[in-house]
């Protein structure tokens, strides 16, 4: 964990929009699963809700985060999510090789955030020098 | 005749399938860049493009996976249409990535293949 004192507010509310993205986005993979092709329409209003949900969450955490890593990790989060709970709601099963994949996304969404800290950003900042500004270190793209 | 007649349709079927999950790839790009711009839902009318291309997506993809394997149809989506938000995002938005955030991605969305193509059964 990087300490708060380096910790950009913006980017960690941004990727706790982003991770609450993702949630939504399970809640719209796992309805639009049990909507059958909205045919049923409980799952369908539930499937519209979150499909709203997701895509306003997403479009929030993207002021301050790049949209490529974003979006992976929105991606990310909905594969992992849709899996674990698949087998809750549906007849699904999770086998050991779909265990591993789980783990190699979980993997990389935290070496995606780590690689996203600002700490990163304002050492590779100062370690470049090529502006002297002061406040170099604090302003963020977009 | 009649052979030639169902090879004629078996191809034009796979055929229509790959353009229904280029058209799910395309929109969903869109979704991401629209998503952007939208500034949480700030801006209207990119707004209404992010929900209108996520819509789109989301149908097409519904057509492609009838006829592709729902894993592979998945896996193949999202993994082009990540790999082409990061391109849209670096010609559209300046956002250019530096290789540790590019590997991340290119880790995350080879778990998701992964995942998808290992089947759920």
């Amino acid at each position: 964990m990087t300490t708060t004192s380096t910790t950009n507010p913006k980017i960690s509310r941004s990727w706790l929009v982003l991770l609450l993205a993702g949630a939504f986005e399970v809640g719209y993979a796992l309805s639009v699963g049990g909507s059958e092709g909205f045919t049923v329409l409980g799952w369908s209003v539930s499937a519209f809700i979150f499909f709203l949900l997701t895509l306003y969450s997403l479009s929030v955490a993207l002021k301050h985060i790049d949209v490529g890593i974003g979006y992976a990790v929105w991606a990310g989060i909905g594969a992992v999510g849709a899996a674990l709970f698949g087998p809750l709601f549906f007849q699904e099963s999770l086998t050991p090789a779909r265990g591993i994949w789980l783990a190699v996304i979980i993997g990389g969404l935290v070496w995606l955030k780590l690689a996203d800290s600002p700490k990163i950003r304002s050492r590779k900042t100062v370690a470049g020098s090529r502006s002297v500004r002061p406040d170099a270190t604090t302003s963020l793209p977009g | 005749m009649y052979m030639q007649l169902m090879l004629f349709s078996v191809y034009r079927k796979a055929v229509m399938s790959w353009f229904y999950l280029s058209i799910a790839v395309i929109f969903e790009v869109a979704v991401g860049l629209f998503a952007s711009k939208a500034k949480g839902f700030t801006h209207a009318w990119w707004t209404v493009a992010t929900l209108a291309s996520g819509a789109i997506a989301t149908f097409f993809l519904g057509l492609a996976l009838l006829s592709f394997d729902v894993g592979v149809g998945y896996a193949i989506w999202t993994s082009v249409a990540g790999v082409g938000i990061v391109i849209v995002g670096a010609l559209f938005l300046g956002q250019r990535l530096d290789w540790k955030k590019t590997l991340g991605i290119l880790i995350v969305i080879g778990g998701v293949v992964g995942l998808q193509l290992s089947g759920s059964a």
